[in-house]
C-alpha cells in the first residue's frame, strides 16, 4: 500500500504547506513547510503536541481554510474549497440538534439534491454499518456521546466520500466506548477501502488504527517523522511490536514536548516575551 | 437491545406526559378561584356595580358583544395593529440581528446604536409620530414595531452568536449554499431565541397598542374601552378587557405553545 496506486497520483498530497496568521513581518507561521502524501485506502494519523496546528492542517485538507503558501491536492487537483468526495467527522460531533438521527445522516445527501427515497436507503445502510439501526427517529439529545459520534461517522460516510477526515473523533467519548468505536472504524476502513485521516493526540489510538503516522513538531508544525505501521490487523495493544511502535513515537513526541516546555520557560524572560506572544494562540 | 431501549424511551416519555398533562391544567383552578372571588365581591355588595360589574354580567355582555359587528371590528383592528407592528419588527430585526451575530464588525458598529435607540421612551415618541403620519393605524403600527424590535433583536443576536462554529463547518464541508445555510442551519438554530423574543415582544406590544388607542384615539379595542367608561357603560368596558385577555391567551397557546412543543422535542 505504500506504492502509488494506478501509477496515476496520490489520493491526497500536501506540498510545502505553510499557514500564517496575521500579516506582520515578524509573524511566526503556525505550519511551516509540511509535505506528505497519502495513497488510496490508507489510514493516516497525524499526531503532534497540542496546539501545533494539526487541526488547522485537517481543516485545510477539508477546504475550510486555505494555506498561506504551498498546495493541497486531491486526486492531483488542488483543493480550493469543500469537495464532495472529502468528508469530515468532528470532535464535538457537530450534529444538528433539531434534526433526528436520520435527518442528520441524510444532511450531506440533501445538500447534493439526492432524492428522498435514495437518501432513506443510504441512511439505513450507513446507520446499520455504524451499529445504530433502529435509532433513526431519535434526536441527538437522546443519545450518548458514543452514539452521537456514530451518527457523525454515518453522516460522513453517507455521501460516499473517498477521503474521511477525522478531527480528534474519539477524544470526547469515554474510553470504553471509544475503544469499541475505534474497532468499528477499523472494520469500516477495511470494508470500504476509503482513505482516512485522523488527527489525534492519543498515540495508542494512532498505532492501533494507522498505516502511516505523521508526527508533527511543536509549533510551527513541521513533519518530524513519517512512520509506517506494518502490524497485522486487528491489532493487539499488548503485542510486543505494538508496544515498540508506541514507544518509538512516544520518544519522538517527548522530544517535542521538551522543546515546547523549554520555550515556555523562555517566555518568562523579558527578552523573549515578544517571541512568546507570537506563539500565543496555541 | 434496540427494542428494549426504545421501549424504555417510550415509558419515560409516557411518564413525563402524565405529569405535564396534570400540571398543564393547574392554572385553571387558580383562575376559577379569581373569578369566584370577583363574583362574590360584587354579589355581596362590597363594591358598587357601577364601578365593577359582576363576573357573570361581564361574561354575558361579552357573549352578546361577540355578535356585535362593531365590537368585533374594533378587536380585529387592535389585533391588526399588533400583528402589523410585530411583523414589521420581525422583518427588520431578523436580518439585522443575524448579521450582527455573524459579523463582529457589524455588531460593534450597530448594536451600541440600537441599545441607545432602545433606551428611548417608546410612548413618548407617539406625539411626534402622530405629527408625522397622523392619528391612524399607521402610528399605532409604527410604535408597536418600534417596541417589538428591541427584544427580538437582542434575543436573535444572542442566539446567532451561540451557534457552535462546528455546525457552520458541517454546512461548509457538505457544500451547503448560502440560502440553505440560512434556512437549514441559522434559522432552526436561532428558533428558540426567536420565539422567546417574539413572545416578549407580543406581551409588550399588546400593552403598547392598547395604550396608544386609549390615549390618542387610534381606532381599536382600546378606544372602545375608554369610550365605554366615559359613557358610564362599565360592563361593556370589562367585557372588552376580558375579550382582549382571552384573545391574547388563545394566540399564546396556538402559536407559542406549538412552537415551544416543537423546540422542547429536540432542545436539551
Amino acid at each position: 500500500m505504500d506504492q502509488e496506486v494506478d501509477g496515476l497520483s496520490y489520493q491526497m498530497e500536501l506540498k510545502n504547506v505553510y499557514k500564517e496568521y496575521g500579516q506582520t513581518e515578524e509573524s511566526m507561521p503556525a505550519i511551516q513547510d509540511v509535505s506528505f502524501a497519502l495513497n488510496r485506502g490508507e489510514f493516516a494519523c497525524i499526531v503532534g503536541p497540542s496546539g501545533c496546528g494539526k487541526s488547522t492542517l485537517l481543516r485545510m485538507a477539508a477546504g475550510l481554510d486555505t494555506p498561506t503558501a504551498g498546495e493541497i491536492q486531491f486526486c492531483g487537483e488542488p483543493v480550493k474549497g469543500p469537495h464532495p468526495k472529502i468528508s469530515m467527522v468532528f470532535q464535538s460531533f457537530a450534529l444538528f440538534p433539531w434534526r433526528t438521527v436520520e435527518g442528520n445522516v441524510e444532511y450531506g445527501l440533501e445538500a447534493q439534491r439526492v432524492p428522498k427515497a435514495e437518501r432513506i436507503d443510504s441512511v439505513e445502510k450507513y446507520l446499520d454499518m455504524v451499529g445504530l439501526a433502529g435509532y433513526s427517529h431519535l434526536y441527538p439529545k437522546q443519545l450518548s456521546g458514543g452514539m452521537k459520534q456514530r451518527v457523525g461517522i454515518a453522516r460522513a460516510l453517507a455521501v460516499d466520500p473517498d477521503v474521511i477526515l477525522m478531527d480528534e473523533a474519539f477524544s470526547a467519548i469515554d474510553e470504553f466506548t471509544a475503544e469499541t468505536l475505534r474497532e468499528q472504524v477499523a472494520e469500516i476502513h477495511a470494508e470500504t477501502e476509503k482513505t482516512f485521516v485522523l488527527v489525534t493526540h492519543n498515540l495508542v489510538e494512532a498505532v492501533e488504527l494507522a498505516d502511516k503516522i505523521i508526527v508533527l513538531s511543536a509549533r510551527p508544525a513541521r513533519v518530524k517523522k513519517i512512520m509506517n505501521v506494518d502490524l497485522e490487523r486487528p491489532r493487539d495493544r499488548t503485542h510486543s511490536e505494538f508496544i515498540d511502535a508506541h514507544k518509538s513515537i512516544f520518544a519522538l513526541l517527548k522530544e517535542e514536548l521538551e522543546t515546547k516546555i523549554a520555550r515556555h520557560r523562555i517566555k518568562r524572560i523579558p527578552e523573549f516575551e515578544k517571541l512568546s506572544d507570537l506563539e500565543g494562540h496555541s | 437491545m434496540s427494542a428494549a431501549f426504545s421501549k424504555r424511551m417510550l415509558s419515560i416519555k409516557a411518564n413525563v406526559h402524565h405529569t405535564v398533562a396534570f400540571e398543564q391544567y393547574l392554572w385553571l383552578a387558580s383562575l376559577a378561584g379569581i373569578f369566584l372571588v370577583w363574583e362574590a365581591t360584587v354579589r355581596f355588595g362590597m363594591v358598587p356595580e357601577s364601578k365593577l360589574p359582576s363576573f357573570t354580567a361581564t361574561v354575558a355582555t361579552l357573549v352578546a358583544s361577540l355578535l356585535d359587528k362593531g365590537f368585533l371590528m374594533r378587536v380585529l383592528q387592535s389585533f391588526l395593529n399588533l400583528t402589523g407592528g410585530i411583523l414589521v419588527a420581525l422583518a427588520t430585526a431578523l436580518p439585522l440581528a443575524i448579521f450582527a451575530g455573524l459579523r463582529n464588525r457589524f455588531d460593534s458598529t450597530m448594536t451600541p446604536l440600537i441599545m441607545l435607540a432602545g433606551a428611548l421612551p417608546d410612548i413618548a415618541l407617539l406625539p411626534v409620530l402622530v405629527l408625522w403620519i397622523g392619528r391612524g393605524s399607521a402610528a399605532a403600527i409604527a410604535i408597536a414595531a418600534f417596541s417589538a424590535f428591541f427584544p427580538m433583536y437582542f434575543t436573535i443576536r444572542e442566539g446567532t452568536k451561540d451557534i457552535p462554529k462546528d455546525l457552520f463547518h458541517v454546512a461548509a464541508v457538505f457544500n451547503t449554499s448560502r440560502a440553505d445555510t440560512f434556512r437549514k442551519l441559522i434559522l432552526p438554530a436561532v428558533s428558540p431565541q426567536l420565539f422567546t423574543g417574539l413572545r416578549l415582544a407580543y406581551d409588550f406590544v399588546w400593552e403598547i397598542v392598547l395604550a396608544i388607542e386609549i390615549f390618542s384615539g387610534v381606532t381599536g379595542i382600546g378606544s372602545y374601552i375608554s369610550g365605554a367608561v366615559e359613557a358610564g357603560e362599565v360592563t361593556q368596558a370589562f367585557a372588552a378587557i376580558l375579550a382582549v385577555g382571552v384573545l391574547a391567551i388563545m394566540i399564546d397557546r396556538l402559536v407559542f405553545g406549538r412552537a415551544e412543543k416543537w423546540i422542547r422535542r429536540w432542545m436539551d
